[in-house]
């Protein structure tokens, strides 16, 4: 599992860095474009929607398998070592269950989406293929939710963005 | 009104288990619609508020900000601000830690992270200040003070999460948060100079700076205040929406990381897939909020409260106090994020309600939010500069700290009672 944990890792961080850098690069020209020279990139508006998702989705396994979804833990004095290493794989199964769930709700949406042939509306791009990456990374999320079953916590785990 | 009352309840069970926050409110907003609609309308729900968040152009505001952060946190400009507020007031007593101050107002006009404003600033003020012999309390009270006015002084993520949440303008946000910045500032220097009477030993006073030195030092930070120009410049005149002002930041702050030789391949990666990771947390957490969301709006309890309140006879400004004092109780032992994505959706309906501008309680948010980084037990930037400081005591943070929850809990009574503080510059931007 720790053989394909990492490589996985790369890719997707790999990914995500390519398609955020892309759509600073997107809204910059198409600013630029039409501030400068009052011609916007054609369809940077629909670039930048498909990228936000790609972004937000290829990040999602990411921020599961180093375990920054945000936990309260204000309450962790009160809990013995064995009580909270059971409250989280009980938590660890509720995320994977949970994630699973939605990733089926989201595959159901990409199958609707790709039988209406949904497009965007400008650069007439095929949506069903996000849609689908969408759905595919909320399962590979909820499968790494299982796989951290097995992992204890470390102290440091956990972040804060403000 | 029960139907409410026990989902939060459950949520707040979930999550004190130490089940992610946002799967807490996902799940409770799902079963709790489920239970009052059926399962079929609650699946619809929530597939469409994970599809939706996903492709909404106005949220790529979100990263772009996160990212802009991000490089001028990489790119250094920490310590350049420090020297140049230096030269101005380090001779005064206590003028270091007013300096860090400063600083940190400046690096909060690029960055909209008080976390990240915070580490930066520890790296540079804190040496300074412990090689003039400041005490320990007042250096490390002021960073972790400082460091949240990278959320109060935009841009600011917080704004950034509130405005998508109440669907109020974020453009307006930034520009209401400008001055409740400066009076910010303001106190948080009288909070340095309070201490420095108390105890003349704390706050040593450094050489002073030559005027020539001074405008070298400013020369050096010209960089940072054509950043902000340019993006909140934009932003504030109508020139860019908050998504473009964001984007066109994010490559200023890019370019201006590359002047600097801070960019390697792979400190870029570094930086790209941290605020990638940062930005899908976000949105997860969002998720849920926005699902647990639309179950209490479907409950009586929105329509209930304000039943209360009109039974109760309550002013307007009593609910208001009532919900200031809520959150700094909360604010002490919560993380922040958590506390507002949690409560936001409960009171701004009331607050709107009551005839209060939702602009104007953004900023009142950010200000609890504010508080609630510094107030101990709980609070996210002590942890930071204690985490940065090897063999810092967390009681001597605690003590250092004290003296500016007190000027951000003044901070908060004048911009309860003057909303005009906030609303002036939105209003006269004509945003």
């Amino acid at each position: 599992m720790k053989r394909l944990d990492v490589p996985l890792q790369h890719a997707l961080g790999l990914a995500s860095a390519v398609v955020l850098f892309l759509m600073m690069m997107t809204t910059a020209v198409d600013v630029g474009g039409r501030y400068l020279f009052n011609k916007p990139l054609a369809g940077g508006f629909e670039l930048t929607e498909i990228m936000l998702a790609a972004l937000i989705y290829c990040g999602l396994p990411l921020v599961s398998a180093r375990r920054e979804h945000i936990v309260i833990d204000t309450f962790d004095g009160f809990f013995s070592r064995r009580l909270r290493r059971g409250l989280d794989i009980v938590a660890e199964v509720v995320c994977a269950a949970a994630l699973a769930g939605v990733g089926f709700l989201i595959f159901k949406r990409a199958i609707r989406v790709g039988e209406y042939a949904d497009t965007t509306s400008v650069l007439k791009l095929p949506l069903a293929p996000v849609v689908y990456l969408m759905a595919t990374m909320i399962v590979i999320a909820a499968l790494i939710h299982l796989f951290l079953i097995f992992v204890p916590h470390k102290d440091d785990d956990g972040k804060s963005v403000i | 009104m029960t139907e409410a009352l026990l989902g939060l309840g459950a949520m707040l069970v979930l999550s004190w288990l130490r089940i992610p926050i946002a799967i807490s409110m996902g799940l409770v907003g799902f079963i709790g619609l489920w239970w009052m609609r059926g399962l079929g309308p609650s699946m619809a729900s929530a597939t469409t508020v994970v599809y939706e968040t996903g492709f909404e152009y106005t949220l790529s505001v979100v990263p772009l900000f996160i990212l802009m952060g991000n490089f001028v946190t990489r790119a250094g400009m920490s310590k350049e601000l420090f020297r140049a507020a230096y030269t101005f007031v380090g001779h005064l007593r206590g003028g270091l830690a007013m300096a860090t101050v400063l600083a940190c107002a400046g690096f909060g006009a690029i960055c909209g992270s008080s976390i990240a404003t915070a580490a930066t600033m520890t790296k540079v003020a804190y040496p300074s200040m412990r090689g003039h012999g400041y005490s320990d309390e007042l250096a490390v009270g002021t960073i972790a003070a400082g460091g949240t006015l990278g959320i109060l002084i935009p841009p600011s993520t917080i704004m950034v999460i509130y405005g998508i949440m109440t669907e109020t303008s974020i453009g307006k946000l930034f520009a209401a948060g400008m001055l409740p910045g400066l009076v910010a500032v303001i106190l948080l220097c009288l909070a340095v100079r309070y201490i420095c009477w108390r105890n003349p030993e704390a706050g040593p006073p450094a050489e002073r700076a030559s005027w020539k030195e001074r405008l070298l030092a400013l020369r050096d930070v010209w960089a940072v205040a054509a950043l902000f120009a340019f993006a909140m410049g934009g932003i504030y005149l109508g020139v860019f929406t908050a998504t473009e002002g964001a984007g066109a930041g994010a490559f200023g702050a890019f370019g201006f990381a590359l002047a600097r030789r801070a960019l390697s391949w792979r400190t870029l990666f570094e930086v790209l897939v941290d605020s990638a990771r940062t930005t899908a947390m976000l949105f997860v957490i969002l998720v849920g909020a926005l699902i647990f969301s639309n179950f209490v709006n479907f409950t009586s309890m929105p329509g209930d409260l304000k039943a209360l309140i009109t039974h109760w006879q309550l002013s307007p400004i009593t609910v208001m106090v009532v919900i200031c004092v809520i959150y700094i109780l909360l604010g002490t032992a919560m993380e922040e994020l958590s506390m507002i994505l949690l409560t936001v959706p409960l009171f701004y309906p009331l607050v709107q309600s009551l005839g209060f501008d939702l602009v104007w309680f953004g900023i009142i948010i950010v200000v609890v939010v504010q508080i609630g980084l510094i107030s101990p037990p709980v609070g996210m930037n002590m942890f930071v500069v204690k985490s940065m400081i090897p063999g810092m005591k967390t009681q001597t943070i605690f003590r250092g700290v004290m003296p500016f929850v007190a000027a951000m809990i003044v901070l908060l009574a004048i911009l309860v009672a003057f909303p005009q503080i906030s609303l002036w510059l939105p209003q006269r931007l004509n945003l």
